[in-house]
């Protein structure tokens, strides 16, 4: 029987599953640990890795691009073979994602291992924004256009569409995602109170567990100067010691000592305005220095070069996606700031799928479902004939 | 150099003034160490000679592995190849990786302190960093 599987293949995760089953967030990458140290770990071995203190990651990706490709089929060998997805290659059609732009060089070697050393039916190489496009479109079948915004691992992206058409003249790239994001907590932390470079994997989590996306800026750092309780932005985070706490939480507000000091023998952060400075890079990179607009300005800026009767869609269709628009306050803050940069008599409107990492998966899993779908792919055998350049012809990548 | 050394009040004296593509030149470096994967040494890099050739330890080692080779070493060759050498081969007509960057921002530049990260009204002479109070110059002067 014939099947389709899905793999959004992002640089730090990998959105995987049949189309006709669900989707499973698995480590794109291989670790090594400081206990375990005659085994490299795949993907979801991540869960075998008792103690995870100075994780060592090993990415297949490289400033959003595949580079690495021996890591990348480690990965796949694990997610394709008899541990998880048991593809049978020869009746199954994979949709795979892959970035912007990216580099011919890539996407033949892609070709290469996709059809020649995996054996895949067939194959759909596109951009994980088409397929969110795909199903907003899907989702929303009177609008006409609408904006992806795609805030992952190594990058951001806005991405305008068009009747399912990528306007490429409006993409837009911001070079701050999430690995962005924590290693600059990572550094801060380092240099305010407690040495934690080597800690990506445990800073990562105190990042997804404490950051937040400021309302208003300058009014929270009023709020952090404050001593004492009013300090409403002041949190101590306890840090795991992978024996006794296994996973490091927040104290809860009535069991804080604002003095800081605390009798038991917990690792304590205390975080306070690298709470919201951290993500707020995302909405004016030029902060740390990088001399790039932030998220919606950059909105406005790629709606403002598309043509006029086209702008009022693109401004009340804007779709948020990737790890980073689940960062607390992100829908608010692009909302308002879009706005506030916007013509008062467009309408704007801005969206954040229930599961904005796997939005752009689900995409994939209608698309497979689609009619059309058999006139997308490339099957083995057109490969074979033709070779790169049926793919070239025929992908919108 | 964000380690709070022992050896913090150095001489203040030997601080020379820096040029504006020196700094620059730590500007980018502190970019560059934003995109890095890992601070810390491979814990599999200090391992014996002995251990390290075990096969069947060693995850790099592709002839260990049944696998359907098809255009050899050609095919390594080409996935040796760095991001920098990618970009540096794109330059197509139309929009590509570089033109698609998010242009400078029209936004007033905004300044923060380079110790505690409250706005900052103030900039160190030697090194352009900011500062907010003195207490922060202070630990700036002790520390960077
Ligand atoms: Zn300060
Ligand atoms: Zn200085």
């Amino acid at each position: 029987m014939m099947t389709t599987l899905v793999l959004d293949n992002g640089a730090y995760t990998a959105k995987i599953g049949y189309s006709h089953d669900k989707v499973s967030v698995i480590p794109n990458c291989q670790f090594r640990s400081k206990t375990a140290r005659l085994k490299t770990f795949t993907a979801n071995q991540l869960d075998e890795i008792k103690d995870p203190s100075g994780l060592f990651y090993i990415l297949p990706y490289q400033k959003g691009y595949l580079v690495n490709w021996d890591v990348q089929r480690n990965v796949w060998d694990h997610l394709f073979g008899k541990e998880m997805f048991k593809v049978d290659f020869a009746d199954t059609s994979i949709v795979i994602t892959e970035p912007y732009f990216n580099f011919s060089s890539i996407q033949e070697s892609m070709n290469e291992i996709l059809f020649e050393e995996y054996q895949f039916h067939a194959a759909l190489r596109i951009n994980a924004g088409s397929l969110s496009a795909h199903k907003y479109f899907q989702e929303n079948s009177s609008e006409l256009c609408c904006i992806v915004v795609d805030s992952g691992y190594s990058f951001t992206h806005i991405v305008p569409y068009c009747r399912g058409k990528k306007m490429k003249d409006g993409i837009c790239r911001i070079n701050v995602g999430g690995k962005l994001l924590t290693n600059h907590l990572k550094e801060i932390i380092s240099y305010r109170q407690l040495h934690v470079m080597d800690e990506t994997h445990v800073i990562n989590q105190v990042k997804e567990d404490v950051c937040y996306v400021s309302q208003d800026f300058y009014k929270d750092m009023e709020i952090a100067k404050l001593k004492g309780e009013e300090n409403t932005v002041m949190l101590d985070y306890v840090l795991p010691d992978f024996s006794t706490i296994k996973k490091g939480f927040c104290k809860p507000r009535e069991e804080m000592n604002f003095s800081g000091k605390y009798k038991t023998g917990e690792q304590i952060l205390r975080l306070t305005n690298e709470r919201y400075a951290v993500p707020e890079t995302l909405f004016h990179p030029s902060d740390i220095g990088i001399q790039e607009m932030g998220i919606p300005e950059a909105i406005v800026n790629s709606v403002q070069n598309l043509p006029g009767e086209m702008q009022p869609h693109f401004f009340k269709n804007i779709v948020l996606t990737g790890g980073n628009s689940l960062l607390p306050g992100f829908r608010d803050r692009v909302f308002k700031d879009v706005r506030s940069l916007t013509p008062t008599d467009f309408e704007v409107s801005v969206v954040l799928p229930a599961n904005p990492i796997c939005y752009s998966w689900e995409g994939g899993k209608l698309l497979s479902e689609n009619p059309d779908f058999d006139e997308m792919v490339i099957t083995r055998d057109d490969y074979e004939e033709n070779g790169h350049y049926i793919c070239e012809e025929k992908f919108d990548i | 150099e964000h380690d709070k050394k022992p050896s913090r009040s150095q001489e203040a004296s030997q601080r020379r003034i820096l040029d504006c593509a020196t700094r620059q030149r730590r500007l980018n470096r502190q970019l560059d160490a934003l995109e890095k994967d890992n601070f810390q040494d491979d814990p599999h890099a200090n391992l014996p000679q002995l251990v390290k050739r075990l096969p069947q330890f060693d995850d790099n080692n592709e002839s260990s592995k049944k696998r359907k080779k098809t255009r050899g070493d050609h095919f390594k060759l080409r996935f040796r190849k760095t991001f920098k050498h990618f970009w540096k081969s794109s330059v197509s007509e139309g929009p590509n990786y570089l033109t698609a960057c998010a242009p400078p921002s029209k936004l007033p530049q905004r300044h923060f302190c380079a110790v505690c990260g409250f706005p900052s009204n103030y900039t160190c002479v030697s090194c352009g960093a900011r500062y907010c109070c003195v207490k922060c110059l202070g630990t700036h002067q002790e520390t960077r």
